[in-house]
């Protein structure tokens, strides 16, 4: 290496260059890249709605409208001709003078009565045309994946299920990180005996906490219940109040304690934030997850979004070790002591100075995390529990097809689809560990 | 070693205190009340009406032995404006309106003189019998009567059951126009004109104040978690001893349920994890004693892949090719045995003959799953144990290297497959759900997710306890397992 290329050395550089030598993996971090295009544009790729269309005269685009969308079509003298709701109207069977379909003219919950009870894609599939007459469907409109009991198509399923399975990844691990990496940065940190205070501050933070949990959840106990059925939005509006209350509290009672003076409650006390964290860790691990899962999904109410906030609740223990294990490396480091002799606030030491160096290893957990979140999450759904059923995942497609074994595509996409990403984070995790870290190379 | 193992034994106990909380949190979350859920499962004939007066003393009793009528915990914290005697309210839905009046009037004297006097509307309003005033009257005809004493009935059961104020006043507003249209309703007018001033009192009561101040109740040992988890010496033994309540669906004993089904469980994990061991620990010290050779890079190939296969996939898959007739029909689709074959008096080596076929399927499916994993921690326990430098002594003093392979290195290389090894007694409680499902094999796996299916919550809170405990039994065995493997490990 030259003096050029050290002076200029990343340790970003290094890894990403590392990584790049990995072929497999860069192979499949662009099938990422080509999943995540999928579930973005996935109401584009797979809708039964044309993307645009020449109409009577009127330029409509139904598929980028809102799905409750109600059109007048007038004819050339001004009288009302027809009216076009967007979501009960047949698309297909309209005089269209121009049309630009979806390249999967079928949206995941629509039922083609047509091609009802399992047609197989290589097989016979009927459509109705312009006419009304039942034809051989043109290669435009056949089912490409094939369809299920109910006539939904199975390629629109699972592009649109590449959405969900991203998005459970996504906000579970999420959720999982925040936790797990605020958590095991405070414990690894601070350790059993680096956290001091008064015990006089101790002990009127507890009680701060104990009046913020009364005021800010017990007292809006209603608010928070009635924010939460109003919608996800004015919820968290409630959520982040009560928590605001939960902090002004803890705060109030620190300034409190300043101001108390005996000198035998002003000794310094340990808060031994490791023991707790760590004993949370153990407590977590020791209960079987799938079951701690599906305990919890049996007792609350059948939601993706409540699917994926108990996995990001109950997976983020191993964020949190790996967290814990790099701080207390890092906090011996010079650069941490620095920061420390300068008189830098503890907040600022970890949070600016210790963690950015701590999260390598911690991504390559958040990594894993992604595929058995994604792994969990259409296990559930494969057995019907906690999502709803008339979301359509790639699990539940699965499901459907283990019902019914004739229709063996409706076993091997969905299989395929969900092997398949979990092997892209899997691979792509292994890659970026032995890249981050030569050391752990196996 | 002793002095460790109690160190350790001290540990377990905080431990499965916070495991039987979290799952008493969680059950007593469940929705739903147990006692109609018990009550309809107990139910058989007799109309509706002969049925009203004798299931409710039903009730009353079930609630009682399920302890329904005690505090939840040894402590609660509440606020001024509410009632230690709360819990005493039979109904759920009534104790959750209640909870949310004295929140909202903060004045629990009020709502209770409200829901007293509601009460009291309810049990006049009982009393009045359609066919009785249709023959007294004559001049209404009896549906309408029926229809009047029905919409009040049902009016009164609202307000029983809602702390909206709106819908307080819609429901007070109808029961009030049906009231003065007829006469019948007479003997209703006094009671109703309390329940309206107690109503009135309540939402113009001014000590809302109170809710803010926080208060400790104690309730001591009478409680329903102490009852859950030791009984009460009488009809309850309580977890600790056994007792696991009754099911939902069926009024049995849960502890019988469990022992019916968990013997297939307990037998398959079993199996299963002896012949991934068998497997995993050859090809782990195969591929690390010929590492990076094109072998070792082959089945670290296959290993990740078979390791990233949903054991639902798999599972599917073999049903799909070897148990459906369009492909091979060499296996039988579900279940254990044949109904129509199969005799419980054969002897032990024909049942296990006659089920093989059932179980080939069900156990390369939850065998390959901990086979990957297995292997490539073996793989990796190995190749470090291989560079160390007493494996180069070894070879140095001319060891013969299979003796240097399987006597010096297996032995240390075996450590972190031990721990995998904890895991067999929760998977046998908790069944492997998916593919006890999948080949429909009546163990633990279908009887957690049928009750899960089925809302039986006793019976999903006992498993989720069960296989807590047994899980950190688990850990606690492999943690001494370690110490006896090696011997570096002194625990101090």
């Amino acid at each position: 290496m030259s003096t050029q290329n050290l002076e200029n050395f990343s340790f970003k550089k290094y890894a990403w260059n590392q990584f790049k030598k990995d072929k497999v993996a860069l192979v499949c971090l662009y099938l990422l890249f080509l999943l995540i295009v999928i579930a973005v544009f996935a109401p584009v790729i797979a809708n039964d709605r044309p993307l645009y269309a020449e109409y009577k005269g009127y330029t409509l685009y139904p598929a980028f409208s809102d799905e409750s969308r109600t059109d007048s079509i007038f004819t050339s003298d001004g009288k009302l001709d027809e009216i076009l709701q967007y979501d009960i109207t047949d698309w297909r069977t309209l005089d269209f003078k121009k049309v630009i379909w979806a390249p999967i003219p079928y949206s995941p919950e629509s039922m083609d009565r047509y091609n009802r009870d399992y047609v197989s894609p290589a097989g016979k599939q009927r459509f109705k045309n312009k006419n009304g007459e039942i034809t051989d469907a043109p290669k435009k409109f056949r089912h490409l994946l094939g369809t299920d009991g109910i006539g939904r198509d199975l390629a629109s399923g699972l592009i649109h299920g590449t959405r969900i399975s991203l998005m459970v990844g996504l906000v579970s691990m999420g959720i999982a990180s925040l936790i797990g990496i605020f958590l095991g940065a405070l414990a690894g940190f601070f350790g059993d005996n680096k956290l001091k205070m008064p015990r006089i501050k101790y002990h009127f933070t507890l009680i701060g906490l104990f009046f913020g949990l009364f005021y800010g959840f017990g007292h809006r106990k209603y608010a928070l219940a009635d924010g939460f059925s109003e919608g996800i939005l004015s919820g968290m509006t409630e959520l982040v109040i009560s928590i605001g209350v939960l902090v002004l509290s803890m705060t109030i009672f620190r300034l409190i304690s300043r101001l108390i003076k005996f000198k035998k409650l002003q000794e310094e006390t340990f808060v031994p934030i490791d023991t707790f964290v760590s004993r949370g860790i153990e407590l977590l691990n020791s209960i079987p997850r799938l079951l701690l899962i599906i305990t919890i999904t049996a007792v609350v109410e059948r939601s993706i979004w409540i699917v994926m906030v108990i996995i990001g609740i109950t997976s983020w223990t191993g964020i949190a070790r790996f967290t814990r294990a790099e701080l207390l490396r890092i906090r011996s480091l010079e650069f941490v002591q620095a920061a420390q002799s300068l008189g830098f606030s503890s907040a600022r030491t970890i949070f600016k100075h210790a963690l950015p160096n701590a999260l390598a290893p911690v991504f390559v957990s958040i990594a894993f995390g992604i595929a058995s979140a994604i792994l969990i999450e259409s296990g559930l759904s494969f057995l019907g529990i906690g999502v709803p059923d008339d979301i359509v995942t790639w699990g539940s497609l699965l499901n459907l097809g283990r019902q019914n074994l004739e229709a063996w595509w409706l076993i091997i996409y969905p299989g395929m689809a969900i092997f398949l990403t979990i092997t892209i984070y899997n691979m792509i995790a292994e890659a970026s560990r032995d890249a981050l870290d030569p050391r752990l190379k196996s | 070693m002793l002095k460790y193992t109690l160190q350790r034994i001290l540990t377990f106990i905080p431990m499965l205190i916070a495991i039987s909380l979290l799952s008493f949190v969680i059950s007593i979350n469940a929705p739903g009340d147990p006692v109609e859920r018990l009550a309809k499962s107990a139910e058989s004939e007799g109309s509706a009406q002969e049925q009203s007066g004798a299931s409710k003393k039903i009730k009353q009793e079930l609630r009682k032995k399920l302890g329904l009528d005690l505090p939840i915990f040894y402590l609660s914290i509440s606020d001024l404006s509410s009632s230690d005697t709360l819990y005493r309210v039979q109904d759920k839905y009534h104790k959750s309106t209640l909870e949310h009046l004295t929140h909202k009037s903060g004045n629990w004297q009020l709502v209770s003189d409200y829901y007293l006097e509601l009460l009291n509307l309810q049990k006049i309003h009982l009393t009045l019998n359609s066919k009785e005033i249709y023959n007294s009257q004559q001049t209404l005809d009896l549906n309408t009567i029926n229809e009047a004493v029905n919409q009040v009935g049902f009016e009164i059961n609202s307000l029983l059951e809602t702390s909206e104020d709106e819908l307080m006043e819609l429901a007070l507003n109808k029961i009030e126009n049906n009231l003065y249209e007829y006469s019948f309703f007479n003997p209703l007018i006094s009671s109703f004109d309390n329940v309206k001033t107690f109503n009135k009192n309540l939402l113009t009561s001014d000590s809302k104040w109170k809710t803010y101040i926080p208060k400790i109740n104690w309730y001591g040992s009478q409680n329903q978690y102490h009852l859950w988890l030791f009984g009460n010496g009488k009809d309850r033994k309580g977890l600790l001893r056994g007792d696991f309540g009754i099911s939902y669906i069926d009024s049995q004993p849960i502890s019988t349920k469990i022992w019916q089904k968990i013997g297939i469980s307990f037998s398959l994990s079993l199996i299963s994890i002896f012949i991934a061991y068998l497997i995993s620990i050859p090809i782990g010290i195969y591929s690390a004693y010929r590492k990076d050779s094109a072998v070792d890079k082959g089945f670290s190939l296959i290993l990740f892949i078979l390791y990233s296969m949903p054991s639902f996939f798999v599972g599917t898959l073999l049903l799909l090719q070897f148990a459906n007739p369009d492909n091979l029909a060499w296996f039988p689709v579900s279940g254990i045995q044949d109904p129509t074959l199969f005799d419980p008096e054969w002897s032990f080596w024909t049942k296990i003959k006659h089920r093989m076929p059932f179980l080939i399927l069900p156990i390369i499916t939850y065998t390959y799953g901990s086979f990957a994993f297995l292997s490539r921690i073996m793989r990796v326990g190995m190749i470090d144990i291989v560079s160390q430098d007493y494996i180069r002594t070894a070879r140095a003093k001319g060891l013969a290297e299979g003796k240097v392979i399987l006597k010096h290195a297996l032995r240390n290389s075996l450590l972190p497959v031990i721990t995998v090894f904890a895991a067999i007694f929760p998977a046998a409680i908790g069944g492997s759900i998916i593919i006890e499902v999948i080949f429909s094999i009546p163990g633990m796996g279908v009887e957690v997710y049928n009750s899960i299916l089925n809302y039986d919550y006793p019976m999903i809170i006992t498993v989720f306890t069960i296989s807590g405990f047994l899980t950190m039994l688990g850990y606690l065995v492999s943690d001494l397992l370690y110490a006896v493997v090696d011997p570096r490990i002194s625990y101090k």
